[in-house]
């Protein structure tokens, strides 16, 4: 299978993803969303909100009343519902396991949120049940990882993750990409 | 005179101006994406509506001087390299004009008591309301 291609299989784009949000986001705080609030909201313009929405619109996702108020259908609030938890899960696995700075982490879970499947959201789901359940022996583990971090030397002959090339330093000082809205 | 300070004039002025610089790009855009025989159809109202987008762009930017400030743009638009049928040319660009028209009747009430300029949002309005009619009359089965 062509794995690469399975990202542009995906069900709905970063941006989509981010526009049902805003529908959600806006009728939790104000009992409706217009194209205004939700460009207001995510600092893009009527137009591009509406050109957004057609798509989400013919998708059954996104429903539009006489008012010109939009409310998500019962599919768009599964989905919006699946894309939160999905970034709570990467964020809480981002930065409490892996130790990823706070800010960082909420960056990274907001570009994965609609990107990871459900199947592995529920063993992301499964695992951090687990280290909730079991807090101490987290910390020890998350102490003996840090510890063991440090003993990186970046030479790929010693190390017992590494074949031919050092990987830490493949990913070394990345310039960091755009944040999310 | 309006309720809004200057600086929130402005905002609403930028916002205006982002609507018709975006809406410009899309006519540019869309008008190089229909190709063939669609591209005769459709070429010139696509060619036209880009023209008076950035020509409306322009106004509000003078406006925006005139306050003593500098046009602030921020877009965020990506256009991909896929070609466009007529109709849908159309009805994308119905889709943006009528979310013009709407900036602009929105802006409408926020500057209430500022003659001059509601004066200029309500020519706007009549402009727009004017491009939608004809958008829609293309598209009519």
């Amino acid at each position: 299978m062509d794995t690469w291609k399975e990202f542009d299989q995906n069900v709905i784009s970063h941006s989509a993803a981010h526009h049902l949000m805003a529908i959600d986001d806006l009728i939790g705080k104000l009992g409706y969303a217009r194209v205004s609030d939700i460009a207001r909201q995510l600092n893009i313009t009527r137009g591009s909100v509406s050109i957004s929405l057609q798509p989400l619109k013919k998708a059954g996702l996104v429903e539009q009343d006489e008012n010109r108020h939009l409310r998500l259908s019962e599919r768009g609030q599964a989905l919006v519902a699946a894309i939160k938890t999905k970034r709570h899960l990467m964020q809480r696995l981002l930065a409490e396991v892996l130790g990823v700075d706070a800010e960082q982490a909420e960056i990274d879970a907001c570009k994965l949120e609609h990107l990871v499947s459900n199947e592995t959201a529920r063993r992301l789901l499964s695992f951090l049940r687990f280290l909730d359940a079991q807090p101490g022996r987290i910390r020890d583990i998350v102490t003996a990882w840090n510890a063991f971090d440090q003993q990186c030397d970046r030479d790929p002959a010693r190390c017992p993750i590494c074949a031919d090339e050092c990987l830490a330093e493949n990913v070394s000082d990345q310039p960091q990409q755009g944040s999310c809205p | 005179m309006t309720g809004l300070s200057k600086s929130e004039v402005v905002a609403e002025l930028n916002r205006l101006f982002a609507e018709e610089v975006e809406a410009a790009l899309r006519y540019l855009h869309l008008s190089h994406a229909v190709r063939g025989t669609d591209y005769l159809l459709v070429g010139p109202v696509l060619n036209k509506g880009f023209q008076e987008t950035i020509e409306h762009a322009e106004v509000i930017a003078h406006k925006i001087r005139a306050l003593g400030a500098v046009p602030r743009l921020e877009l965020n638009l990506s256009l991909g390299p896929q070609s466009v049928a007529a109709r849908e040319a159309l009805e994308l660009a119905l889709t943006f004009e009528e979310a013009a028209l709407e900036a602009y009747q929105d802006a409408l009430h926020k500057v209430e008591g500022d003659v001059p300029l509601e004066e200029f949002i309500r020519s706007q309005i009549v402009t727009e309301s004017e491009h939608v009619a004809e958008l829609k009359q293309l598209l009519v089965e």
